[in-house]
């Protein structure tokens, strides 16, 4: 173990952005991820356990076709949004509980982390859409007449629980008695979008006007609040 | 403590006036019109308690003067107490002229989601147990939550429609007569000056507090 | 030319006091050890200096050629070793390297990582996953992490503890490596660690 002999071992730097630093930690995240699967494995169960249940006890036939639009929006995100709940903090959980969090406060900037965390999220967020929505909806025969206005519906939700919930995640890390924590602090935040999405949803499947996609706007909005608030917010939590 | 006896005897004096002195309002059934003087100051001083909270959280973070957190606490405590009150007599109302305790009413709703907003709130405080943490994260979620607030506000209307009383009871409305009127300022008055009253107990309690740990601490 | 200046610093836990009235000065070529009974605040005094833990009086300072470096900035002027700072366990040793050198902004490439991992004895075991190494070998992954970025302050929480003689040989050599270019502040009760330091600041008096 024998330093150069200018006593250093690495001198060149590049000057990093904080998109190219959010991104490393999203990678990081993600290999991270794909090695251990603790995040995706509890989300994606928690997911399909419910999804089984309600299918099993409601079945595709059980309702009446003029009330199935909007019911079946309301199931398909009540499961949505508890499995997001289950697995989202994980990525700000782990490193608390691993002792990495220090290192990840001492090597990379506050809002460089919550982006980080912001995409590795979504990307957990997409990959549970992707795989209950398309499965909900086979098990359910949810028919759909405007199948553009809810897949927007479905992106920008998404986007929504992202950025709710992510600023909470690095809360709870840091405070006691995580696992109950995380659901009852961002359940509140999280409303407003929860409605708008069941709205929008219902509107996609009955194909009522959808001109102008109106709760795909007040989704988009909510998303982009709430990423910009938490951007100026989080340095004021990671930082002592 | 004149103010105390001050405000003793001006919420008694408006409570006699309103039973005995204001006739009930024409349209509703027997004396339900009178918790206009008790419903309504309650939720305006929560409204009033949430709004000072979520101000002092913010010069809070700003200044990290600690007296700016213990205004936070105590406001977003009372304010708590008071929306409950708000929610109770409200139901009530509604059980006498609509025939139900409950039915998600834009208001109902609205008033829901603030408790469950600031019920987190105290929770998230009791969760940290170091004290600088816990007022900055407390500061953070207060104003996060406040910025769900809007999109409450537009939404919330477009999936239920609303029976609140809103032209035969509302104080702006010229319909309202003189003498109805000048009891529910007074009753607002006396209820801002009560929750006024508690707000300084609350906080000199605090204050307290900290600084008997303050003194404990400099003996070593 | 570095300085660091610490002004009476303090530090409660609720109502217990760890320790009050901390100063001390350290120019560029200086090192310090911290001493102190185990619980004493050795290694709390360190996350203090790094700006991890807010003391609850008094103030740390840091210049570099008599600008003084904003808090925020902090992190890119101080290498950390601490054994409560954990590296990540998924990954492999070059996977963390790498990790560390983008997010700090160093360029990264392959071959140098190698040459330093070849320095600390690690080569063979680079694309092993961390989780899997001796305490030893993850003492010498933490010590190049905090070199990585040629940080002019170094704060070293017991540097040498889980390692060999040659990987306590090799902390000497760090640590008089930096006397050429920086501030190192030792947090230690070992005597050989102690003996490096220049001065000492004893907590426990």
């Amino acid at each position: 173990m024998h330093p150069t002999k200018s006593g250093r071992w690495i001198t060149q730097t590049v000057s990093s952005t904080y998109l190219s630093e959010a991104v490393a930690i999203w990678l990081r995240d993600l290999r991270s991820e794909f090695r251990t699967r603790y995040a995706v494995n509890s989300i994606l169960m928690f997911a399909l356990t419910t999804l089984v249940a309600v299918s099993f006890s409601i079945g595709s036939f059980r309702i009446e076709e003029s009330e199935r639009p909007f019911l079946y929006a309301v199931l398909l995100w009540i499961i949505l949004v508890f499995s997001a709940l289950s697995g989202l903090s994980r990525s700000f959980v782990k490193e608390q509980e691993a002792g990495t969090m220090d290192i990840l406060k001492l090597s990379a900037r506050p809002q460089a982390v919550f982006l980080g965390k912001l995409f590795f999220n979504l990307t957990m967020l997409a990959v549970l859409e992707l795989i209950i929505v398309p499965a909900f909806i086979l098990l359910m025969g949810y028919k759909i007449i405007f199948p553009g206005c809810f897949v927007a519906m479905m992106v920008t939700g998404g986007l929504g629980l992202g950025a709710g919930t992510t600023l909470v995640a690095a809360m709870i890390a840091q405070a006691n008695a995580r696992g109950a924590l995380f659901s009852a602090l961002s359940f509140p935040l999280l409303l407003p979008l929860i409605i708008t999405a069941i709205k929008g949803s219902e509107r996609a499947a009955y194909g009522i006007s959808a001109a102008g996609w109106p709760e795909v706007k007040i989704a988009a909005a909510y998303a982009v609040i709430m990423i910009t608030v938490s951007l100026l917010l989080f340095p004021l939590i990671w930082e002592e | 403590m004149i103010y105390k006896i001050l405000l003793t005897i001006w919420m008694n004096l408006i409570i006699a006036a309103v039973f005995l002195y204001v006739e009930p309002a024409a349209g509703f059934p027997g004396e339900v019109s009178r918790i206009l003087f008790f419903h309504v100051p309650t939720a305006w001083v929560a409204t009033l308690a949430f709004l000072l909270s979520m101000i002092a959280s913010s010069v809070y973070l700003i200044t990290r003067k600690v007296n700016a957190d213990f205004l936070a606490q105590s406001s977003a405590e009372l304010g708590f107490l008071f929306c409950f009150l708000a929610t109770v007599t409200g139901s009530i109302f509604a059980k006498a002229t609509w025939g139900s305790f409950w039915n998600w009413d834009p208001r109902q709703t609205s008033i829901v989601m603030l408790l469950m907003i600031y019920g987190a709130y105290f929770v998230l405080r009791s969760a940290v147990p170091d004290h600088e943490k816990r007022r900055m994260f407390a500061g953070v979620y207060s104003i996060l939550a406040f910025c769900t607030v809007p999109f409450l506000v537009f939404v919330v209307p477009r999936i239920t429609t609303s029976l609140h009383p809103e032209d035969t009871l509302n104080p702006a409305n010229p319909g309202m007569d003189i003498k109805t009127l000048i009891f529910f300022l007074g009753s607002l008055c006396a209820y801002t000056g009560l929750f006024v009253w508690m707000l300084r107990l609350k906080v000199r309690m605090l204050r307290i507090m900290d600084r008997e740990q303050r003194a404990f601490r400099s003996n070593f | 030319m570095c300085t660091l200046k610490v002004t009476g610093i303090g530090k409660y836990f609720s109502t217990t006091l760890l320790f009050k009235d901390i100063s001390f000065e350290l120019n560029s070529g200086d090192v310090v050890a911290i001493t102190g009974w185990n619980g004493s605040g050795k290694s709390t005094m360190l996350r203090i200096i790094a700006g991890l833990v807010r003391p609850s009086a008094g103030r740390v300072e840091m210049f570099c050629d008599n600008k003084p470096i904003p808090k925020k900035s902090r992190r890119q002027y101080v290498g950390m070793v601490a054994p409560a700072l954990a590296l990540y366990d998924e990954l492999t040793a070059l996977e963390n390297m790498e990790f560390f050198c983008r997010v700090r902004g160093v360029a990264y490439d392959r071959k140098s990582c190698f040459n330093i991992l070849e320095r600390v004895d690690l080569v063979k075991h680079a694309e092993k996953i961390c989780g899997t190494f001796s305490s030893g070998m993850k003492q010498r992954l933490k010590l190049v992490q905090a070199l990585i970025h040629n940080p002019p302050f170094l704060l070293l929480d017991e540097p040498g503890c889980n390692l060999d003689s040659r990987g306590i040989k090799s902390v000497k050599n760090i640590i008089s490596d930096q006397r050429t270019c920086g501030i190192t502040v030792i947090a230690s009760n070992e005597k050989r660690e102690v003996d490096y330091a220049d001065s000492i600041v004893n907590l426990s008096e």
